[in-house]
């Protein structure tokens, strides 16, 4: 008797209808230091214009006063009749400034106050509609400086890698020759294995060979380097294009495995790792924020909330200063008062040894006196 | 070329929404959102597949309740719908006069694999239903069981630590209705009422093969139409538009055979044709169990299992339970605070931060203030003491010497006048006049 199957094969092909009719919420944070390409990134991943990058004379413009302004970009991104809903956390400007002590704070924050509110709305009795902003990965760019990893980009990296999905990243990989990408790259490994800084490592799954492969040549990449180019293509061929930069002794391409690790990037953030990156968010970093913060909560602690805004800085200061020169003004008061009380006391003294001379004067009147009776 | 092309396009189909960004800022901003078609491919469409994958390796469980009078082929019906021996043979029938009058809830679970699915199935008997004289309670434990599965998830997930909760809702209530032929009973009225706000009830029609094929279509007919009238709320199958045709056919008669018609068996059978078959053999021919055309036993493998368990507990998950944990939590008097449910605005965080720094400011300059008043008026105390103080002395000293000067002024002037007037005897009396003018 043969008889049919129950139907659990079918499973994964219900989950997928699910998945495919719902779409996704990806949240995407690009971080890093000014100018490393971080918007041209974005356009460039997604290949369509999502951010404006912000043009020269406008990040001239913005000076020493620059701040680390949280940017979101919102999109509604649908390929082949599957839906997604990106958000772009950019953040412009990081580590502009001659002090750039604490830049970091507000994307550390960021990142806290996402799980933060997402506990705090999974704790109401009605929770249907969550606005959930979690990161799901962080590229943190690097300068390539064909050094090392920078004092600024360790501190901030440690940071990050112990609340979301750290990707660090080579900026404009089109600088740096063959030689001097491969030992930059060692030298950054070198420095995130002795620092600990915790990035994200794609899992790998040992039944599977061709995916452990996969997971395993992307860890070998790390950390990716990457070419960011506009939306215009180069013509190689007749009517052949390719997304790159055209310098005059050639073309560095964007997907071009040689050139850099763009294509093992955009396959981690999309095509092989997205869910593994929404699920640990949820289920390793999400959870770990929500015990830590309960667990604090148990025991009365509370992070008090820092502010960053330099002008708010500018405005203690300011009142500070006024404090100072009241207290300055009001010394002076002081002092010239004491110095009216020393006058005052000399007046009087000098007034009380008059009194004592005639005093003086008439006694020796008297004993002349008294003398010449005798 | 392709460039221009790609980007005259993708400008065709953008409808960038770009809500009009109001002067001042109102409390709701509505927010940006680019929509846009991609041409090329990115890769982000592959996220359904890294799901199936997933699912794959995690693997899927499902949670059975199964209602009905003593004898209706529950335990058959499982047994027939999962195609394996779960009730061991030992649960027979306990005479029914031997049985306590609750209902016990009895579960039971198995591991299924299929082409390298997992499926952790749960089967939640309850057996005893209906057997009273008073049935009135009948459902009390079945009721309070499908909350306890409820509270028990709701603790897990208020845990501290919860890696991973392990989910022990019913999915699926199936309600087994005996084939009388009438309409529904008060009982099972009574009964589904009581449910259908907590779970996906599925109510089928047992033993339907002791009914021809015109008493089913009258039955089921009857059965939906005391689910009308009576406001039942059971489970149907969402329909989608972007479903192939296919599918939506077999949904559509998927629904339209609703309440199922079962038939249970186990045992193999031969057929007149010669083909081994589960069913039951009668004189008058085999029923098939697995035969469409004989009973919707397939139909409800199907909705349970092969095109809607995922559904079942999504269903569960995100609408039975969250209204269960909603009426639980505002009962306890939790009290909701829809502030939190606000879309990230950098503004309004700002302003936020704003508030905070001027609340901050505020303070700062009281407390300054305070302390300058303060200071300011300690030292003014002190220079006024000194100063009083100084003045105090000086009169002091000042009339001590004054007196003085009187003194000797007198003792100067009563010289010079007993000089003149006397001379050298005369001091005794002199002294006499002084201390009368003193007094
Ligand atoms: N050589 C080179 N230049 C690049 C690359 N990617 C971007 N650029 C150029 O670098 C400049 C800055 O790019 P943006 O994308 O605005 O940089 P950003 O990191 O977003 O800058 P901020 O928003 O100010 O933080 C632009 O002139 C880009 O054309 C790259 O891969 N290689
Ligand atoms: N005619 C007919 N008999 C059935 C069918 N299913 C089961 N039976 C028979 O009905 C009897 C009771 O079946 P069970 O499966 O033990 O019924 P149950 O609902 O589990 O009974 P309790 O556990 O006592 O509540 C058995 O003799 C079965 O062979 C069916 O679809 N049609
Ligand atoms: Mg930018
Ligand atoms: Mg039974």
């Amino acid at each position: 008797m043969t008889v049919d199957q129950v139907g659990i094969a079918n499973l994964p092909n219900q989950r997928f209808k699910i998945v495919s009719k719902e779409g996704a919420t990806f949240t995407l944070m690009v971080a890093g230091e000014s100018g490393l390409g971080k918007s041209t990134f974005v356009n460039t991943l997604f290949q369509s214009t999502l951010k404006t990058p912000v043009d020269n004379k406008a990040r001239y413009k913005r000076g020493i006063h620059a701040t680390v302004e949280i940017e979101v970009t919102r999109a509604e991104l649908e390929e082949r009749n599957f839906k997604i809903r990106l958000n772009i956390i950019d953040t412009p400007g990081f580590g502009d400034n001659v002090n750039n002590k604490d830049s970091w704070q507000p994307i550390v924050d960021f990142i806290d106050d996402q799980h933060d509110s997402m506990m705090k709305q999974e704790q109401q009795p009605a929770r249907g509609d969550k606005k959930d902003l979690r990161v799901h990965a962080c590229l943190y760019f690097i300068r390539p400086t064909g050094h090392s990893l920078k004092p600024l980009d360790i501190e901030v990296m440690k940071k990050l890698g112990t609340r979301c999905n750290l990707i660090p990243i080579i900026a404009k990989a089109d600088t740096l020759a063959q030689k001097e990408m491969n030992e930059f790259k060692s030298r950054i490994r070198q420095v995130i294995e002795a620092q600990d800084i915790r990035i994200y490592t794609p899992p790998i799954e040992l039944d599977d060979q061709a995916s452990s492969d996969h997971a395993k040549s992307l860890i070998e990449s790390m950390p990716f380097s990457v070419i960011g180019s506009g939306e215009d293509e180069i013509e190689v061929a007749p009517g052949q294009f390719v997304k790159g930069r055209q310098y005059p002794w050639g073309i560095a391409e964007v997907e071009n495995e040689d050139h850099c690790d763009f294509k093992k990037l955009r396959s981690l953030l999309l095509r092989t790792n997205m869910l593994d990156l929404i699920l640990s968010t949820q289920e390793l970093h999400y959870e770990s924020y929500r015990t830590l913060k309960l667990e604090s909560a148990e025991t009365g602690s509370k992070r008090s909330r820092r502010l960053h805004n330099p002008k708010f800085k500018e405005e203690e200061e300011a009142l500070k200063k006024y404090f100072t020169e009241q207290v300055k003004a009001e010394e002076l008061r002081f002092k010239q008062w004491e110095q009216n009380i020393v006058t005052e006391r000399h007046r009087l003294n000098k007034d009380l040894e008059e009194v004592q001379a005639t005093i003086k004067d008439l006694e020796e009147q008297v004993k002349r006196i008294q003398l010449g009776k005798k | 070329m392709a460039t221009e092309h790609s980007a005259h396009a993708s400008k065709e189909s953008l409808g960038i929404t770009s809500a009009p960004l109001s002067e001042k800022p109102a409390p709701a901003r509505e927010v940006k959102v680019i929509r846009r078609k991609l041409n090329g491919y990115v890769g982000f469409a592959n996220l359904p597949k890294q799901w199936h994958r997933k699912s794959i390796r995690r693997g899927f469980n499902l949670n059975v309740m199964v209602v009905g009078e003593s004898g209706l082929g529950k335990s058959t019906l499982m047994n027939t719908l999962f195609n394996r021996n779960l009730y061991s043979a030992s649960s027979a029938a306990i005479p029914a006069t031997e049985k306590p009058s609750a209902v016990e809830i009895e579960s039971l679970s198995a591991d299924i694999e299929e082409n390298g699915v997992r499926l952790h199935l749960t089967i939640i008997d309850t057996p005893g239903f209906g057997d009273a004289i008073n049935n009135t309670d009948s459902w009390t434990s079945i009721v309070s069981d499908i909350n306890n599965r409820f509270d028990t998830y709701l603790e897990a997930e208020s845990k501290v630590t919860r890696n991973t909760i392990a989910d022990t809702r019913v999915h699926a209530l199936i309600y087994f209705i005996e084939p009388t032929g009438h309409s529904l009973k008060p009982l099972d009225i009574t009964f589904m009422k009581q449910v259908h706000g907590k779970v996906n009830l599925v109510p089928v029609i047992a033993k339907s093969d002791t009914m021809t094929e015109e008493e089913i279509v009258e039955f089921k007919q009857r059965i939906n139409d005391d689910i009308i009238t009576h406001n039942i709320n059971i489970f149907k199958p969402a329909q989608f538009e972007n479903d192939d045709d296919d599918t939506i056919l077999s949904t559509q008669d998927l629904i339209a055979k609703i309440p199922f018609a079962v038939v249970g068996s186990t045992t193999a059978v031969t057929t007149a044709d010669d083909r081994q078959v589960r069913g039951r053999s009668y004189p008058w021919g085999v029923i098939e169990v697995d035969n469409e055309e004989h009973c919707d036993f397939v139909r409800l493998r199907d909705l349970l299992v092969r095109n809607f368990l995922e559904e079942l507990r999504e269903r569960t998950g995100n609408v039975l339970y969250e209204n269960y944990r909603t009426e639980k939590l505002k009962k306890m008097g939790i009290d909701q605070d829809n502030s939190v449910f606000r879309e990230f605005d950098p503004n309004l965080k700002q302003e936020e931060e704003k508030v905070l720094h001027e609340a901050k400011l505020a303070k700062m300059e009281a407390e300054m203030k305070t302390v300058f008043q303060q200071k300011v008026s300690e030292k003014e105390k002190k220079l006024q003491m000194s100063e009083s103080e100084l003045f105090a002395r000086h009169k002091e000293m000042k009339d001590k010497l004054l007196k003085q000067v009187k003194v000797l002024e007198e003792k100067k002037s009563q010289l010079e006048k007993s000089k003149t007037t006397t001379g050298d005897g005369s001091l005794q009396p002199a002294q006499k006049t002084r201390k009368g003018f003193l007094r």
